[in-house]
Parts: C-alpha cells; structure tokens; sequence
C-alpha cells in the first residue's frame, strides 16, 4: 500500500498552496483547489514531485452541483498514485486558467474540454479541435442537456491540402498508407528534410462517451469499451470494468484477475507481432512482415480458444469475467507459447541481421527524453526514450502483483529503442502468463451481488500496448455519470512533431507508424468533414 | 554469432514453417471449439420475457408489440456483435449459441429472425398484457393463483387497492 509519509507530503503541499479539499481513497489523492490556484499547484505537481500528466477530464454537473467541472489528473508513478485534482467554473462564465504552458501535455485535453463541455481556458490560444469547423458555436456535445442523438446538419467536403509559399507539403492521409486507419499528416519538406508537421485527427469521433453516459447500461458498456480500439480492446474494457469496481468497492474474485491478466498479455503479444510486421512493411522487408503475422496467427488462435473471439473478447464484466481456463486450455496455452517464442527469437535475430534494416532504424525519430518527460509520453515510446514507466509495475492492477518481469528501457529515443522495447516486451509477456499460469488460484470467476452506488469518482490505467489506457468515471443510476477516457496514443502523438522535424522524408512513414498509433482510440465522437484550412493543432516546441 | 549473411537464415524458417495458408473455403475453416457465432432462438421454449433484450448491448434483439395482441422479438445478424450475453440472461434456456459465422447474404432479409408472442389479454379488462407464454412460466415457478395471474397489472393493482381499503373500511381512493 502506498506509503502514509508520502500521502502527507502531498497534503502539505496542496493545503500550502490553498487547496480547498484534500482526500486520500485506496491509491488515489483528491485535491480540489480553486481557480486562481491551479496553475501554482499543477506546476508543483509536474515540476517540483516530478508528476506524470495523465489527462483531463472536463463534466458538466449543473445536475448534480450546479457547475461544471474540470479533473486534471496526475501521475505519481515512482510512488504508485493518482492525483486528482478538481476545479470548478460556473455554467454561465466556464473560465479556468490554462496549464498548458506549464504542463505542455495538457495541450490536447484541455482543446477537447473546450469544444465538447464549453469550458473556456484564460491565457492560451484556443481553436476548433475535435469538432468540425462548421458545427455550430455554443452547442457542446457533452453538456447534459445536449441529447445523444442530436445531429446539426453539415455540409459535406473532404480533407483540403495546406499551401505554403516557403516549403513543398506532402499530404499523408486521410487514410494511413500503412496503418489503414483515417489520420492527416501534412508534411512541409525542404529538399529531403522536413521542416515541419501537421496533424489534424478526429475523423472517427464516434461520441462513445457520450453513448455509454445517455442510453447503455454498466454491464453494456463493457462491450462498448472494447470496441474503442481494435488492436487493445480489451484493455480498455478491462480498464472500464476495474474503475467501476474501484469506485463501487467491489471485490473481483482472484481467479478472474489472473485471467484477465493472461488475456491482456496475450493481446500485447499479437499487438507487437503486428506492429513488428508493420514496421518491417514500411521498411521494405516484406518477408519479416509476412513471418511475423505467420507467428501472430499462433496468438490469434490462441485468444479465440481463450476467449471465443479472435478479437473483441467479450469476457470482461463488471464483477469478473466470463470464460473461464481450463486445463486443457492451459496445456494448449504453453504448447503455443513455446513454439510462438521459438519462431519470435529466430526472426527477431534475422531481422536485426540485416544490415539495411537496421540503419534506416538506429538514429531516426529521435525523440529526447527531456521532450518524453515533457510531452508525460506513455508506453514503449516512453520506455524508448529513457522514462521507466510501466502501469503494470508502478500501480499494479489485475494479477501483475503476482508476476515478476522486467520493465525494458532504452534511451537513445529512436525508432530502434522503441522496436527493442517491443520485442523485449513480447519476450516478457510470454514469461508472465507462464508465471500467472502456474499459480492461477481456484475458486469463482465473477463476483456476487454487485451494487453501484451513485455520486462515486474513481480513475484507473492500464498498461495497453501501446502505452497507458486512463478511464475516469463518475458513477450514476445504472450508468455513468461521466466516462472519460483517455487512449495511449492522444498521449504520442504530440511528440511525433518532436520525432519527424529534422528527418528525411523517406523516414516519416516509419516514425509516424512508431509510436503504434491507434487513431480510432484517440478520436472517439463524430465523422469530420470540414473544408476550411485547418489550423496546426500539434503543439509548439516548448 | 550474426555473420555478414545471417539474415539469409529467414530461407530455413521459411522452410521449416512451410505453407501456412489454407484452402478456405474448399477446406474446413480454422475456428476453434470455443468460437462465438450466430444465435439461435428456440421458439418453443422462448417465453417472450425480454431479458435478453435488456442485455443486448448494440440492439440486436428488439422487441415490440404488434397487430392485434402480438408481441415479436426482433433478431437482426447484421446487429449482433456474437457476445452471447442473451444465453447468459435468458431464464428458459431458449437462445443456443452455434460456431456459424459465414453469414454474408445478398439479400438483407436472410439477416432478420423474429419469435412470434400471443399476448395474455386481462380476464377483467381485455386489457392486452405480456405473454401467454410468460404467464404459463410464472404459474409454473411461483405460487400463486390463476385468478391472480389473469388479470393485467393495472387490474390487479387495482384489486389489492380495494382489498386494502375494505380491509381498513375507508373510502375510496379516487
């Protein structure tokens, strides 16, 4: 449990700094601190105790209080904890001081509190994000009194392509090449070099929030969260279940953490063959890409067996999960992952074997670590730049308590850091579910009588793929209040700008595809199509 | 231990893993024992209770009263995203889970599965009211009697209203 000195420390420091409010619950810190103070405590938090920033998460609780409401959450890995720290703003003038100039990794969150709750942010430059440039001022989707279903007809018109007077753009997108996923990188080359980057998302906004907090129910939404991503889904369904059980107190029988956690790890398994694949697509070697979906097929399989879906399991409820292991399956479990970790060591060792690959790896998409701590990146780009961080570790959920493993961590930052962090993770899940394997307890798979009670906040992550998955939620009458979510990649793309300025442009495929983007995780409301020129919504250098 | 050349030894595992593809469709496909697929509705055993509705997260199963005293659960494919959480729900066992997944179609009516319900109509009222099915069901698994099950819910509130108010000797309520 974590440590009461340091619970205290924090006390000390939020009161000093005028904090309102100070509550502590389970790994979780609350601290609510009025408007004219926040700026003061968030640089406290990121600077001086050396926070990660996770997200925010802007809710309109006219219903409940009578104001609207903005959560920033921190992360204080090294010691285990989530902070939590609440402003409130009234209805009528939503004003609260923008931290993006402090904490440049709020940039995106506090756009996105912008365009969908209203709440406006003093002392920064706030544009059109999520939205599309023609959807009409002063409606925000995610205002109570907005119905789910509520669509303002808009004109239809496509991606439009920036002019520059100074550099030649090359588009990339809508539609990745590569990733088959609808992204738009504009890409403003002189010569061979890129000068500079724009990112413009939110295609696939499909309002999922929104959904789950009008017209689903707890048990529902699990299904829903699953579908925010269609590489880790999962984890996001697990992610939801956990915070719903963190918020209602409900204990989840051992056994259907520990299979929880040998799903999870199955899934980053097929995860990272995939991306290696992708990678080695990219660079040309189609070869390692077609051995490398050869042994993902393996894994597949495998999760079909477990779980009875190749993909989107459908096991995780609210309480425990569904299917449960037996011994059969544990059998054909480690058969597989034997024979998965025989054929992965082999190609690995091919691959790095060969020397071009290799070159157009090492020393491109450089992203330094003092721009990872800065941009609070997650995941194997994190890991690849020096940041030893891993949710798994760090704030230990489902059954990772019991395993034992190693965080790898690379520090030269560029596109090979964050390929051997992947393959080293790979190598790493297969031991944990050995591990978990060997000492999967007895006994039920799903948690009786489960009662929700209203008014609950709770926030949770978990180590997805490609990085750190954060779900907050307010607890209502048989659905959320408020479901935040935040997927790893809103968290990296922002440094991809870091990553792409300065390199060739043959190299930009590659480095965009290395963070693992999941662009349908971080839009997650309504089809854009705008025709106005858009605006550079990645953030500046700080 | 990586030569100049090592990486020609992707030729052994290439050689070693051999042809992976398959011969789908000409060959059986390769889903395993435990995989999800299309839904089955027994419509005997089905007592129209709309537990599996309540579960259903996208809206695959809908139910809704039509013509003249039916009610129609409503199964579209096409909807379905094969989570079995009605098999979970369902009190009679009535819906079975199959491995089917080859379920492309040219036409969007093979998609549509409907159970077709008798609704119970109100001895006192002719009021319609769930299912006769449901109403055999509740007879079967609770004690109580006919005469009490007949009748449609505003009836029978109705009924324990006036039983209470001869009970206490007041007046009427409305």
């Amino acid at each position: 449990m974590v440590n009461k000195q340091i619970i205290d420390n924090y006390r000390e420091l939020a009161l000093s700094l005028g904090a309102s409010d100070f509550a502590h619950s389970g790994d979780t810190v609350y601290i609510v601190v009025d408007r004219e103070r926040l700026r003061g405590l968030a640089e406290a938090l990121y600077w001086k105790k050396n926070c990660y920033f996770r997200t925010c998460a802007a809710t309109d609780e006219t219903k409940i209080n009578g104001f609207l409401a903005l959560y920033h959450i921190f992360g204080d890995d090294r010691n285990g904890l989530n902070i939590v720290v609440k402003t409130y703003t009234e209805p009528n003038n939503p004003v609260i001081p923008s931290i993006s100039d402090i904490v440049p990794a709020a940039d995106w969150c506090e756009l996105e509190a912008y365009d969908l709750v209203g709440v406006e942010f003093s002392g920064r430059k706030l544009y059109r994000f999520m939205l599309p440039p023609t959807w009409p001022k002063g409606l925000y989707p995610l205002r109570k009194d907005t119905p789910y279903n509520y669509r303002p007809g808009l004109p239809v018109s496509g991606e439009r392509i920036s002019e520059s007077p100074v550099s030649a753009v090359v588009p990339v997108g809508p539609y990745h090449p590569a990733l088959h996923e609808p992204e738009y990188f504009e890409l403003y080359v002189e010569g061979e070099k890129v000068v500079d980057v724009k990112y413009r998302g939110f295609h696939v906004h499909r309002g999922i929030e929104k959904l789950a907090e009008t017209r689903m129910t707890y048990q529902q939404i699990n299904f829903l969260a699953e579908r925010i991503c269609g590489i880790c889904g999962f984890e996001h369904s697990v992610c939801y279940a956990q915070t719903v059980e963190k918020a209602a107190k409900i204990d989840v029988p051992e056994r259907a953490l520990f299979i929880r956690s040998i799903v999870l790890e199955v899934e980053r398994i097929h995860s990272h063959l995939l991306w290696i694949g992708v990678a080695a697509h990219l660079l040309g070697y189609d070869t390692g890409f077609m051995h490398s979906w050869r042994i993902r097929e393996l894994v597949m399989y495998l999760a079909e067996l477990l779980t009875g879906s190749r993909k989107t399991y459908g096991i995780n409820l609210i309480g425990g999960v569904r299917k449960d292991i037996n011994e059969e399956k544990k059998k054909k479990i480690l058969e597989t992952l034997e024979l998965v970790e025989k054929d992965f060591k082999k190609l690995v060792d091919t691959m790095l074997g060969v020397p071009e690959l290799v070159k157009r790896l090492k020393g491109t998409g450089i992203l330094p670590r003092e721009e990872a701590r800065k941009l609070s990146v997650v995941g194997p780009v994190a890991r690849g730049s020096g940041l030893d961080r891993d949710i798994r570790r760090d704030l230990p959920y489902a059954a990772y308590s019991y395993a034992e493993f190693k965080v790898p961590v690379y520090d030269d930052g560029d596109n090979l850091s964050r390929l051997l962090v992947r393959v080293d993770e790979v190598l790493g899940s297969i031991s944990i579910i050995r591990q978990l394997l060997d000492q999967l307890p007895r006994g039920e798979i799903m948690a009786e009588d489960i009662e929700i009670p209203e008014g609950r906040i709770a926030t949770s992550s978990v180590e997805a793929p490609r990085g750190e998955n954060v779900h907050f939620i307010i607890t209502g009458r048989g659905k959320p209040y408020r479901w935040r979510i935040r997927a790893p990649t809103y968290q990296n793309i922002p440094a991809l700008k870091i990553m792409l300025e300065g390199e060739n442009l043959a190299d930009a495929p590659l480095t965009i595809a290395s963070i693992d983007p999941c662009f349908s995780c971080t839009d997650r409301i309504y089809v854009i199509r705008g025709g106005n020129r858009y605006r550079m919504i990645l953030p500046r250098r700080y | 231990m990586m030569g100049k050349l090592g990486f020609v030894k992707i030729l052994v595992i290439a050689a070693e893993a051999g042809r992976v593809t398959r011969k789908y469709p000409y060959e059986p496909p390769l889903v395993s024992s435990d995989f999800r697929g299309k839904i089955e509705i027994d419509e005997t055993k089905c007592i129209g209770c709309g537990s599996c509705v309540l579960a259903c997260p996208p809206n695959a199963l809908v139910m809704s009263d039509e013509g003249e005293g039916y009610r129609v659960l409503k199964y579209f494919v096409g909807r379905c995203i094969f989570c079995w959480r009605c098999i979970d729900v369902c009190p009679v066992d009535a819906i079975k889970g199959t491995r089917e997944f080859e379920l492309a179609t040219d036409n969007v009516e093979d998609l549509d599965e409907a159970v077709i319900h008798k609704r119970a109509s109100c001895t006192e009222c002719n009021g319609l009211y769930s299912t006769v099915k449901q109403k055999a069901y509740v007879m079967e698994k609770a004690p109580i009697t006919e005469n009490y099950v007949d009748k449609c819910p505003e009836c029978r509130r109705n009924k324990l209203l006036r039983a209470f108010e001869k009970r206490r000797g007041g007046e009427s309520l409305e």
